[in-house]
């Protein structure tokens, strides 16, 4: 059983994160939503050209 | 007989003028290990629970089996899944956090430092909450979704299962 996650080709890392989402959508109303706020992450992405920044992209964010 | 030489060679070296002779500060192996705890750091990326605070001993969830860190214990690197880290406190108070995974350091000089991402005690988790969770990952894990899903599904249906037999015990 162990490092079967391993043969699918999932890391260390991946395993992490999808541990950690599970633990924190198993906690108690109030904890979870302080830890749910805390987790999220927002990508935005632009190009700088001449010295000026292009317009920026939205990647999403991480719970998409 | 051992010191009472010693105490004479020191004598014979002390300048013989000198009115107080000190017997020289014996040091041995015995007095350098003076501490029987052990330092412990437990780690989030957003919070330290525990920063180097002596305790008694600490029982991890090691990949390899659940494994209790005594001080003066041999220095290793533990990658751990998700289960709960034991803390056995100064005085005897028992502490228990479930943790999602991470890796414990057991460093020289008697110091461990785990780093985790979540770690929660019990009481801040819904039993109600899990089982949901679980019978979600689980219809997930046996449907006909992709590899990668049914392998994450897999992933939670295990995190769960600990996490709700930690609960009800």
């Amino acid at each position: 059983m162990a490092f079967a996650w391993k043969q699918a080709g999932v890391s260390y890392n991946k395993y992490l994160s999808i541990a950690a989402q599970a633990i924190r959508k198993s906690l108690k109303e109030q904890a979870r939503v302080a830890a749910e706020r805390r987790s999220g992450n927002e990508l935005k992405v632009s190009r700088w050209e001449n010295g000026k920044q292009q317009e920026a992209k939205y990647l999403g964010n991480s719970e998409q | 007989m051992q010191s009472l030489r010693l105490l004479r060679t020191a004598a014979l070296r002390a300048k013989p003028m000198s009115s107080t002779i000190r017997a020289p500060v014996r040091r041995g192996y015995a007095e350098a290990v003076t501490s029987d705890k052990i330092k412990l750091s437990l780690s989030l990326p957003h919070q330290a629970i525990y920063k180097a605070t002596d305790v008694v001993q600490v029982n991890i969830p090691a990949e390899s089996g659940v494994m209790g860190v005594l001080a003066n214990h041999v220095p290793s690197i533990e990658q751990l899944k998700a289960g709960i880290v034991d803390i056995i406190e100064e005085g005897g108070a028992n502490k228990q956090f479930f943790v999602s995974g991470g890796f414990a350091v057991v460093q020289p000089n008697s110091r461990l430092s785990i780093n985790a991402v979540e770690a929660y005690t019990l009481d801040e988790f819904s039993l109600d909450a899990v089982k949901s969770q679980l019978a979600e990952a689980n219809k997930i894990a046996s449907g006909s979704g992709s590899e990668q899903d049914i392998a994450e599904a897999k992933i939670e249906v295990e995190v769960l299962e600990t996490l709700q037999a930690a609960l009800k015990a």
